[in-house]
């Protein structure tokens, strides 16, 4: 009985606190309220003015949608599209963010990618910052969904849609061309081959694996077990993917130097040289490039049918 | 006995510079005068200050203050553990996380890390509590292991200890190969970088740390009997095995709670202690408290390095603590007169 008084009393004074925090009745119709990757209740007065962004692919989405003007400040990677560069960073990356700098900035909202973690975001909130959580879409759907959420909160809901819509007809034009499409090319796309033994090489339920297989072809990588795995070199001998794509060009991987691995030069692919690099970019990062990306994937793999 | 006026002083001088330089360096540059105006008013309590900016009173108090107090709180909790920990082993290699304190923490924090929790907005507590839960579980599994009847040899801890680890250490590598994603989340945990903003890592973090600093301060005399030996305490009147037992449980519980909040921040409770001792002697009496007051100014002060350094990025904390503490450790221990390190 004892407890039970304790437990109603402190639950009466946490209660007692909490409203004395929220203003009583608020007059203010909000004009934007959304749910955020966090199942949050998200409101706004009005489109947000003044938007920091603190992963690339929101930045690029919201260049993309006529919205970067609002954005007034960025994490370190986001370089895309060049305009983003001259913005205040914020940090990220193998560290954390600079919360100082973004507190100062005085934003109306923080939007968060899948890359940010539940501390950061909850510290943001701490701080009395607006938070919108951008959950890790897994196909084009939801990014297509990604960039609708982002112009309902900055205000371009008619340029997302007019984005989204021309977006989805340039992926119905690549689906309708490949309807009858029998002959699928398997690919093996490099991530990551340090450890030239058994590279990293994306998985199931990933964007390269959804976007390889619309442009028609195959990922050997799906049948692998993790999201981003490894692949034994073994294996890949096996499977001997028609073509290898080098995710990892940008890190200095060329067609060459895959020849000189140990075991590599009896791939069909590499003995072939059919060795192509790949501007990752176009896939792992999620917004409208991604369709450019599934149309070069696409010319790749069939090149007769595109020109 | 030494007199200690001076030293006491002269740390409690120290550790107040290395907080008001903690509180007024950072990426936003705040004018001394306001940032001094601020922190008088809040010991006033009266928050908040009207005449000033009201982001740099959020900056201050919300971000810069309550680090700082995290940081004097993980670093006095480190060297005050690592402290008795050498006394109690009586093993100068002997720090905090010896009888897996970090390695149970680490393991939780990653398997959190990893398992994929639903994010919810309060998945934030996730990694410092199983972190928390893990690191105590996994010193109980040591303290269980190295029982001989009734007795806890010390030697027994140190083996079961470093052999309990090494397989935690083993299993959270495991852990980590398969992790799909987070993997620099993870990294920078284990680095000691993991810090959230705000009050409630301190809040969540102060009972711990002060019950077993509290309590390791009341077995100081203890420890110093128990250094003769377990016969010449026996027959000095302490109870060895449970005086052995509350040592480490006390250490084991701000340790666990520094670890939860901070991520795993090496080498402050090893070298802390050691400097400390050429000044005040062996006595633990004294030399706990000054291990605390200067853990607590050693971390304050690698913070504060750490933010500055690449900002706007921030380095994880550990990184530094090894980076300058190494150095620093083996220029005292050179310029020591003694030839016997």
């Amino acid at each position: 009985m004892k407890k039970f008084i304790f437990l109603t009393t402190i639950s009466m004074i946490i209660s007692a606190a909490f409203s004395a925090c929220t203003p009583s009745a608020v007059a203010v119709s909000a004009e934007i309220s959304v749910v955020d990757g966090f199942e949050k209740q998200i409101t706004l007065d009005q489109p947000a003015a003044k938007i920091v962004t603190l992963s690339p692919p929101i930045t690029e989405m919201l260049y993309a949608i006529d919205a970067g003007d609002q954005v007034i400040a960025r994490d370190s990677f986001s370089d895309y599209p060049e305009a983003a560069l001259s913005l205040p960073d914020i940090g990220g990356g193998f560290a954390e963010y600079d919360l100082e700098t973004i507190i100062s900035l005085e934003p109306d909202l923080v939007i968060a990618g899948g890359i940010n973690t539940v501390e950061l975001v909850q510290s943001l909130e701490d701080l009395g910052l607006t938070v919108y959580y951008l959950a890790n879409p897994f196909d084009l759907e939801g990014t297509f969904a990604s960039i609708e959420a982002l112009g309902i909160l900055s205000g371009h809901e008619d340029q997302a849609k007019e984005l989204v819509d021309g977006l989805r007809s340039r992926v119905d034009a690549v689906s309708t061309i490949l309807e009858n499409v029998e002959d699928k090319p398997t690919v093996y796309y490099e991530l990551d081959a340090t450890d030239v033994a058994k590279p990293y090489t994306p998985g199931p339920n990933t964007f390269y694996t959804s976007l390889i297989e619309i442009a028609g072809g195959e990922n050997i990588g799906e049948k692998l077990e993790f999201e981003w795995a490894q692949i034994s070199l073994e294996q890949l001998l096996i499977e001997d993917p028609d073509l290898i794509l080098l995710g990892d060009a940008m890190w200095g991987v060329t067609p060459e130097s895959v020849a000189e691995r140990a075991g590599w030069g009896s791939l069909t692919a590499v003995a072939n040289g059919i060795v192509l690099p790949f501007d990752d970019n176009l896939i792992a990062r999620i917004g409208p490039r991604q369709v450019d990306g599934l149309e070069a994937l696409a010319k790749i793999f069939h090149p007769d049918l595109f020109k | 006995m030494r007199k200690l006026t001076r030293p006491t002083l002269l740390s409690f001088a120290t550790l107040a510079i290395a907080v008001l330089l903690s509180v007024g360096v950072g990426s936003v540059a705040i004018p001394p005068k306001e940032t001094l105006e601020v922190l008088w008013n809040t010991l006033q309590g009266t928050v908040p200050t009207l005449d000033i900016n009201h982001t740099y009173q959020i900056i201050l108090l919300t971000l810069r203050l309550p680090r700082t107090i995290l940081m004097i709180m993980t670093g006095a909790a480190l060297a005050g553990s690592g402290c008795a920990y050498q006394g109690l082993f009586q093993n100068p290699l002997a720090d905090p996380y010896l009888i897996g304190a970090a390695s149970g923490a680490g393991l939780g924090a990653i398997i959190s890390l990893t398992l994929g929790w639903p994010a919810s907005p309060f998945s934030y507590l996730a990694v410092p509590m199983t972190a928390f839960i893990s690191a105590l579980l996994t010193v109980f599994l040591v303290f269980q292991l190295a029982k001989v009847k009734k007795t806890l040899p010390v030697t027994n801890l140190i083996l079961a200890g470093v052999a309990v680890s090494s397989f935690v250490t083993a299993l959270t590598s495991f852990l980590l190969i398969n992790a799909s994603g987070e993997l620099r989340r993870a990294v920078v945990w284990l680095l000691g970088g993991s810090t959230m903003a705000g009050w409630k890592p301190v809040l969540g973090q102060l009972p711990y740390v002060l019950v077993g600093l509290i309590g390791l301060s009341a077995y100081a005399y203890k420890l110093n009997v128990l250094q003769f030996g377990d016969e010449q305490a026996l027959q000095l009147g302490i109870n060895v095995n449970r005086a052995r037992t509350r040592i480490v449980v006390f250490a084991t519980l701000s340790t666990a709670a520094a670890v939860a909040f901070t991520g795993v921040i090496g080498f402050v409770g090893l070298i802390i202690p050691h400097i400390l001792r050429r000044v005040t002697g062996g006595d633990m009496r004294r030399l706990l408290p000054f291990s605390m007051i200067g853990g607590a100014i050693f971390l304050v002060l690698a913070d504060v390095v750490a933010r500055v350094i690449v900002a706007p990025q921030e380095l994880p904390v550990g990184i530094i603590t090894s980076l300058c503490g190494a150095p620093f450790f083996l220029f005292i221990l050179r310029r020591s007169k003694e030839k016997d390190w």
